[in-house]
């Protein structure tokens, strides 16, 4: 019986002192989306939390990523560039350069397909292929979370974001991806105007910057929108200025890059690439998929003057057999102004997108 | 209190609480069935295909590269079958409409082709996320410009100088919206297809006959591009009667 009693309490004295199981439960973070901005569509399988945003801006700085540890996602998508590069191919840790200007990375929580080309459907798919692309980062996955779960800082986070100490590569990328999806930019003079347009309610602060709005970036919107005019309406439309397609633009009478076509060898999609946002359009330059234009009076004149002809060029370039839509030097400089109204300080400077401290 | 007075009281008794009787809501019909609505595109006797070339009446070679199209209030009078649905068949090919529903209380339907002035000119963020009038659904169907819906959407390339040459170079664009070219179809008497778990309803959309519907006909090498401005309202108008013609039982 003594021994008996001596056994329960030992048991007893053993189970109250089993260590309490660590739980954390993540914040969920909610997005701060302009009123005139569609809903985003946020993956079930990957929740905005404040912890998983927090860590995906640490990975997105991280230069442990790449194999000699010298290159970050931000390396080609520079804050101050309108998080694209502003050299015209990236370059690899290998000293390779890429094909194609890297995109700039402003509301992609809005798209529908990723990369030039479309090939990867989801924003986390897109994550995972350059850490392991040979003229990017060039590292692999395993190596990387390897390194990385060894930082008991990272270790600390993925467990606050993802509630696990079994981290992997889709970790990673899900907690990139959340952070991608804060980078929001929807406070341009654009915004105003395209609220005012549309009958939408201005602030106080709105109706300040309206009134700022000047004859001539008026006149540049007019021509944007004007199917005789710049024309360019078509494929920049709404809030996001961009519709989700694919377009050939008129770049080349011959293609040196197929883009959508080499993804599904399809004859009607060769030389099409995706639309981007022309949103801080000042700052995301050089221009177009292969990174070709340096400047928007490059950009500008291409449009007006320089179409190119080809089996699969984009019906809604009306003017491409006259070479473009033939704006005078005036109307130029009246679309680049408007162009210029498509900036966004408050998105550029944002510091939640900064490199962490 | 005299029997007039008292009968006055009660007429009033008895009006009053009539008027305060709440409108009539909305049927939802506790479904039995998935009802679904179809769209094939075909040029005259045989399935049409983006990008495969064809021969317009005129005798020009011509591929169609996108269409799309709106039917907005799909309802059987009371009955609403879909607030509003977007056809688009390089993007979502044949599959047109989806709902819960029992075939029985829609042997008839009706549907704005196209999308209503009462609320063509709404905020496109103002609708519900699931609507095919959110703004991300819609897509390049919304002109921000406008504002409004683009209620049939026709793209496509020619080639119109027949010389052995294939040289698509001729674009047909047809854009076309705006209150006053709104159409309404109806479809009577109709035969619902048990297929699966499902009954669909089979429409096919000729564009050959889209193209000359005998009392009306377009030729792309003249008349190519409605963006539904002014001074475009003739071919504005034919693209929709022709439209709506082409768009049948199969």
């Amino acid at each position: 019986m003594k021994y008996l009693l001596l056994l329960f309490i030992v048991i007893v004295v053993t189970l109250s002192c089993e260590k309490d199981k660590v739980d954390h439960i993540p914040t969920p973070y909610i997005l701060d989306i302009p009123s005139h901005f569609p809903v985003m569509q946020i993956p079930e399988d990957n929740p905005m939390t404040v912890e998983g945003v927090a860590l995906g801006r640490r990975l997105f700085y991280e230069k442990q990523l790449s194999g000699d540890n010298t290159i970050s996602c931000a390396a080609c998508h520079s804050p101050s560039n309108a998080f694209s590069d502003p050299n015209q191919y990236s370059e690899g840790i290998d000293g390779i350069l890429g094909t194609r200007n890297s995109m700039a990375l402003i509301n992609v929580g809005w798209n529908d397909f990723f990369f030039w080309d479309g090939r990867a459907k989801t924003l986390e798919e897109q994550i995972l292929i350059p850490v392991e692309d040979p003229i990017e980062m060039h590292d692999n996955w395993a190596s990387v979370m390897s390194t990385i779960s060894t930082d008991l800082t990272y270790k600390n986070m993925f467990f606050e974001a993802f509630q696990t100490t079994d981290i992997d590569s889709t970790h990673a990328a899900k907690a990139i991806a959340q952070f991608i999806r804060t980078m929001i930019s929807g406070s341009s003079k654009y915004d105003v105007m395209y609220k005012a347009e549309n009958n939408l309610l201005l602030t106080v602060s709105e109706q300040n910057i309206y009134s700022t709005v000047t004859p001539q970036e008026t006149a540049g919107y007019d021509l944007f929108k004007s199917l005789n005019g710049a024309d360019c309406f078509h494929c920049h439309n709404g809030p996001l200025v961009q519709v989700q397609k694919f377009s050939n633009n008129g770049l080349d009478a011959i293609f040196t890059d197929n883009g959508r076509g080499a993804i599904t060898e399809n004859l009607n999609d060769m030389g099409k690439f995706k639309v981007p946002t022309l949103r801080n359009i000042e700052y995301s330059g050089p221009y177009m998929h292969d990174g070709r234009f340096e400047t928007l009076d490059e950009v500008i004149e291409h449009y007006s003057s320089g179409v190119q002809i080809s089996s699969t060029i984009d019906p809604l370039i009306e003017f491409a057999s006259q070479g473009g839509v033939q704006l005078d030097a005036f109307e130029k400089d009246l679309v680049k102004k408007f162009l210029l109204t498509l900036t966004d300080e408050t998105f550029i400077n944002n510091p939640d997108f900064q490199e962490p401290k | 209190m005299s029997a007039f007075v008292q009968l006055v009281l009660f007429f009033f008794g008895v009006l009053s609480l009539t008027s305060c009787k709440p409108d009539k809501p909305e049927i939802n019909i506790p479904f039995s069935d998935t009802l679904s609505i179809s769209v094939q595109p075909v040029f005259g006797g045989e399935p049409l295909f983006l990008d495969s070339s064809y021969q317009t009446p005129e005798g020009y070679d011509i591929q169609f590269t996108d269409i799309k199209f709106y039917f907005q209030d799909v309802r059987n009078g009371e009955y609403l079958f879909k607030e509003a649905a977007l056809f688009d068949y390089r993007l979502r090919g044949t599959s047109f409409i989806e709902t819960a529903g029992d075939k029985e209380f829609y042997e008839n339907i009706q549907a704005n082709l196209g999308v209503s002035s009462l609320v063509n000119h709404n905020d496109p963020v103002g609708f519900d996320p699931n609507s095919w009038l959110y703004i991300s659904n819609s897509n390049d169907m919304h002109w921000d410009w406008n504002p409004g819906y683009i209620f049939v959407k026709i793209e496509a390339k020619v080639d119109t100088i027949q010389d052995g040459n294939p040289l698509f170079n001729h674009n047909v664009i047809f854009h076309v919206g705006k209150d006053e070219n709104i159409k309404t179809v109806s479809f009577i008497g109709i035969n619902w297809i048990s297929i699966g778990s499902g009954d669909v309803f089979p429409l096919k959309l000729d564009l050959l006959h889209f193209l000359d519907t005998g009392s009306s006909s377009i030729d792309v090498k003249t008349e190519f591009t409605s963006h539904t401005l002014a001074g475009q309202d003739g071919l504005s108008a034919k693209v929709m009667d022709n439209f709506k013609e082409a768009l049948t039982p199969f």
